[in-house]
């Protein structure tokens, strides 16, 4: 009985995790290219980090609040100065940009206006500068990420987060706050 | 000089409410038994206001009647920054009577805090966004809401697959269900959760995010609490028309204390008056 239950389950999660594909599942070859691609630059950042961390002294899991805040800064410093020639767009290519973009319309079909603002714009974002190797500030809020949204997205290291701020997106690196990449206009 | 004033004004107007609690009797609903999971859940609390301490006192003051020993953090525990000192202003400080009484946090991550809180000792993570703990023959499990990917959902649907617990409770920062003006419930959250929940039987959710308390209505047999008025209030907000509703309360700060003995669990909600707000037994489902 009990096996029975987990099969269903299983094909309930398969079932839910198609659904929330569909916007990859209109993919063409071209389009899975780009995000080969994207992804592709997403882990090379992802390796180049993990060698600047790996020269850090390891943050223990149960750490103070000094050694967190010494970690944060000195990782956050060794990379800002690692790719301070590094450009907008290096992950946001312009076919990733435009791709990215059509998914994220696609996944919000549907949505009215003011659930959008709800969501998504009315959080407090204005501080956060739109630049690359910047800090996210700490003292912005984070805005929820809609997990059937983080379905359809190309996958990065777990290292990597998507975030909106306000109509735009970026992607911050979680341990050492940085923006490491945006694009503009990614909301419709 | 007006600066001055307004904080003498501030300091006498909360010594005045201090005084109050300290004249407030504890008044216990809970069956308060031998062996059986006492712990306490808040959340939105890091914002180091003298009210959050407040707060933080009539928590104390309860757990001499009412000891338990561990704490769950419904998300935002950290505003504003996160400096070291923040840490201390926010957390440490606030609740120092408690932690030095060995009671042990477990937090969840808000939309106002930064991943790193998960390698903080006190906040008992581990170096997880998403971990799970036991306690006696209750799991628990706590969520990152506001990150909810690919990674999260598979870890979830294979340990509650295997999870044969009496007792499942969730706790994340978004609610999935709310009659909060401001934000109101996180449908996209709760699109990925509660089909995991329903199957799995979890039994209650503890989440924040909207600044008060509301205890939903039992939504296909879960029950659904918000408790996250811990340090911010935003008074006014639950919409009175909410079907949603089974008890709410916005115009103070307030926490539960919860006890499971057997197959009931027992909740108190208390407000930073020491008032008890609401208060109620939930009983565990046939799995």
């Amino acid at each position: 009985m009990r096996n029975i239950r987990i099969i269903s389950f299983a094909f309930a999660i398969l079932a839910f995790l198609s659904a929330g594909a569909s916007a990859q599942q209109v993919l063409s070859a071209a389009d899975k290219r780009i995000i080969a691609d994207f992804e592709k630059r997403a882990n090379a950042y992802y390796q180049f980090r993990e060698r600047i961390e790996g020269r850090l002294k390891k943050l223990p899991d149960n750490a103070t609040p000094e050694q967190i805040q010494i970690y944060k800064t000195s990782f956050q410093q060794s990379v800002q100065m690692a790719r301070r020639r590094a450009t907008q767009g290096e992950l946001f290519t312009p076919a990733a940009t435009s791709l990215i973009r059509r998914i994220i319309k696609t996944e919000f079909v549907g949505w009215k206006r003011s659930e959008l603002r709800k969501s998504v714009l009315e959080a407090d974002t204005k501080a956060v500068p739109l630049k690359i190797n910047v800090p996210y500030p700490e003292s912005q809020e984070l805005v929820e990420m809609l997990p059937q949204l983080l379905l359809v997205l190309p996958q990065m290291p777990r290292a990597l987060r998507f975030r909106f701020v306000s109509r735009n997106l970026v992607i911050l690196d979680r341990e050492n706050a940085l923006i490491i990449d945006f694009m503009r206009n990614a909301l419709p | 000089m007006k600066r001055i004033l307004l904080s003498v004004l501030s300091l006498f107007f909360c010594s005045l409410v201090a005084l109050g609690q300290d004249a407030k009797p504890v008044s216990l609903t809970l069956p308060n038994a031998k062996d059986s999971i006492k712990f306490l859940a808040i959340g939105d609390t890091g914002t180091g206001s003298p009210q959050q301490r407040e707060l933080a006192l009539v928590m104390a003051k309860y757990r001499k009647v009412y000891p338990y020993d561990f704490a769950i953090l419904v998300g935002d525990n950290m505003y504003g920054g996160e400096k070291a000192d923040d840490f201390k202003k926010k957390f440490e400080e606030p609740y120092k009577d408690l932690l030095d009484a060995g009671v042990k946090f477990y937090a969840s991550l808000g939309n106002h805090d930064e991943s790193n809180q998960r390698f903080y000792e006190l906040f008992n993570m581990n170096g997880e966004e998403f971990y799970r703990f036991k306690k006696g023959g209750a799991a628990f499990y706590a969520l990152n809401s506001n990150y909810m990917d690919r990674r999260q959902i598979k870890w979830m649907t294979d340990e509650l697959a295997k999870d044969n617990s009496g007792w499942k409770i969730a706790f994340m920062h978004h609610p999935p269900y709310s009659s909060g003006g401001r934000h109101g419930s996180s449908s996209g959250v709760r699109k990925v959760v509660e089909p995991l929940f329903i199957q799995h039987g979890v039994e209650v959710v503890f989440t924040g995010h909207e600044h008060f308390y509301e205890r939903i209505k039992p939504q296909q047999g879960i029950t659904y609490f918000i408790t996250g008025a811990g340090g911010k209030l935003r008074e006014g907000d639950i919409k009175d028309t909410s079907p949603l509703t089974a008890k709410a309360f916005d115009t103070d700060l307030s926490f539960m204390l919860i006890e499971i003995v057997k197959d009931t669990m027992h909740f108190q909600v208390i407000s930073r008056a020491g008032e008890t707000v609401d208060s109620g037994t939930i009983q565990r489902r046939e799995q």
